[in-house]
């Protein structure tokens, strides 16, 4: 019965392949540190609560996308883009825990919501407002560029600025070295992001990678940029927790 | 990552922007703005070697002077004799100062590190040419006197030096992580560097793609190396006091090579205009690399 009302998938359809581990994968990630949050010392639960949160609304998301690709064939970038304007801020309140007991404000917090939102709602309109014809490619590259605006503000803060001061300030090395993975994670892994832009069709990168096989990438990038952020603030918190227990 | 890095990689998605606006950025344009850039910052960061020989140091400026001289003499007469080994000791030349200049932060002290300072040029340089072949091939042929360059990249050369310099200079950073030589994280940031690099090759023009290197990630940290040893020699050395530091040199530089471009369409001198940048970057570029070798000596023995 079940088999009758599923659409059949074709073993090279690699884009439904990555929806569905996307979405199994993100699922387990978030019950994990649901459940870890229990393991680790009061002041780290909010951390694991909002790991939890990213890769729990990106697993509701990858199951309306992995059924929206599958019936129009169509890449999903409503559903994308829900995803990542409630995810990214997220992450980057992520930033802000891990800094917080070396003093981290309210502001930069603040200022770390503005710039991955205005990063995704520029891309947003970027991406799904482009009038096409003679004035698609000046569309594109306006949006883009103020999006990759946000971008390099986070990355600014992440390895130069605030986020990366406090954390050399935070006396912990867990400290230290997470940030500095997170900080790997926006550089390498949210690359892909304005990378997968530019490959939109018309854009400049789009005769190296086909403009259909970037939702692929995409939901590579999503899995390993959130379960992995999710993971590496974990490990934070189980050393932090396991320190404080010892001492 | 550091400032300079952040810089470079603001540059590449600023580029990238223009590429995907204009389709393609005219050879031209592409020279004009490598050539203020490089100007600005390329030329004034060899514009004090001068300063930086004779600081602490024995030698007279008599002396260092005509050294200076004499290598550059030494080199035009390479130049009469071999264009073509002297194309190619140019390249070496190169890849060992590059090589030099981008881990001379990290005090790497083993016996060959030298060695891995050329590997690194060598990879760098290679990379360049392996991805930017045709480019480049076409720019040496577009003249008599440099069309014998091109042989670089024939039987494989190229491709051969690209493999194994990039696979000796993985293997030498592993190396010195496995022997806490450097730190994970200099690894991590090294290796992160070199795939950048190579992805800044790949997509886009040679002139662009070197002038981001050369301009970015060598002569702005060699400037800033330099402004930070002379802050402590020099007292009450400040941002504009170093500006006039660098500006003789820079100016005679640039002086020298209009007034070149004036004389050799006066008089219609029979050498391209490519074949007479090569040779006067080379020339310098010889005593630059040992006055550099000299000035890291200086500040990673102390």
């Amino acid at each position: 019965m079940l088999l009758s009302i599923m659409e059949p998938i074709a073993p090279d359809n690699y884009v439904a392949f990555t929806f569905f581990i996307g979405y199994i994968a993100m699922f387990a990630a978030s019950v994990f540190f649901f459940v870890e949050r229990g393991s680790v010392n009061k002041k780290w639960k909010m951390s694991l609560l909002v790991s939890a949160l990213i890769t729990g609304i990106a697993a509701v998301h990858y199951y309306y996308m992995r059924d929206y690709n599958l019936a129009t064939g169509d890449s999903p970038t409503f559903f994308r883009y829900v995803d990542w304007i409630l995810t990214v801020p997220l992450m980057c309140v992520e930033f802000y825990l891990l800094t917080k007991l070396a003093g981290a404000t309210k502001k930069l917090l603040w200022k770390l919501i503005f710039a991955s939102t205005w990063m995704l709602v520029c891309g947003y309109i970027g991406e799904a407002f482009n009038p096409g014809g003679a004035d698609a490619t000046i569309h594109s590259v306006i949006w883009g560029v103020l999006s990759t605006l946000g971008y390099l503000y986070i990355l600014y803060t992440a390895w130069i600025g605030e986020v990366a001061v406090l954390a050399e300030k935070s006396n912990s090395e867990a400290i230290k070295k997470g940030v500095r993975s997170l900080a790997w994670f926006v550089l390498v892994g949210w690359a892909i992001y304005p990378i997968g832009y530019m490959c939109m069709d018309g854009g400049w990168l789009s005769s190296i990678m086909d403009p259909k096989s970037i939702d692929v990438w995409y939901n590579i990038a999503d899995a390993i940029n959130k379960i992995g952020f999710g993971l590496v603030v974990y490990t934070i918190a189980i050393t932090e927790s396991n320190k404080e227990l010892a001492n | 990552m550091n400032k300079l890095l952040f810089i470079y990689i603001v540059f590449c998605y600023l580029i990238a922007s223009v590429f995907t606006l204009e389709n393609t950025i005219t050879v031209e344009n592409q020279l004009f703005g490598s050539s203020i850039l490089i100007i600005i910052f390329g030329i004034p960061h060899g514009a004090i070697d001068n300063i930086l020989c004779l600081t602490e140091s024995n030698l007279s400026k008599n002396m260092f002077y005509l050294l200076y001289l004499l290598s550059m003499l030494f080199y035009c007469f390479l130049w009469f004799i071999s264009p073509m080994y002297s194309f190619i000791f140019f390249l070496f030349i190169s890849a060992y100062h590059f090589g030099e200049s981008q881990l001379s932060n990290y005090k790497i002290e083993i016996n060959f590190s030298k060695l891995i300072f050329f590997i690194w040029g060598v990879a760098l340089i290679s990379s360049l040419f392996l991805y930017n072949t045709e480019e480049l091939s076409n720019l040496f042929n577009s003249n008599d006197d440099t069309s014998n360059f091109s042989i670089i990249f024939k039987y494989n050369l190229l491709d051969i030096l690209f493999y194994t310099s990039n696979l000796a200079l993985f293997l030498s950073l592993l190396y010195l992580k496995v022997k806490k030589l450097i730190t994970n994280q200099i690894f991590n940031t090294e290796l992160f560097q070199i795939i950048l690099l190579h992805i800044t090759f790949f997509i886009f023009p040679v002139i662009i793609s070197f002038t981001l290197y050369f301009v970015f990630l060598h002569s702005i940290k060699v400037l800033l190396q330099e402004y930070s040893y002379l802050e402590q020699k020099i007292s009450g050395l400040n941002l504009i006091k170093f500006i006039k530091l660098l500006a003789p040199f820079t100016f005679l530089s640039v002086f020298l090579f209009i007034l070149f471009i004036l004389i050799s369409n006066f008089y219609n001198i029979d050498i391209s205009l490519l074949l007479f940048s090569i040779i006067s970057i080379s020339v310098i570029t010889l005593p630059h690399s040992i006055s550099m070798t000299n000035f890291y000596d200086k500040i990673n023995f102390k």
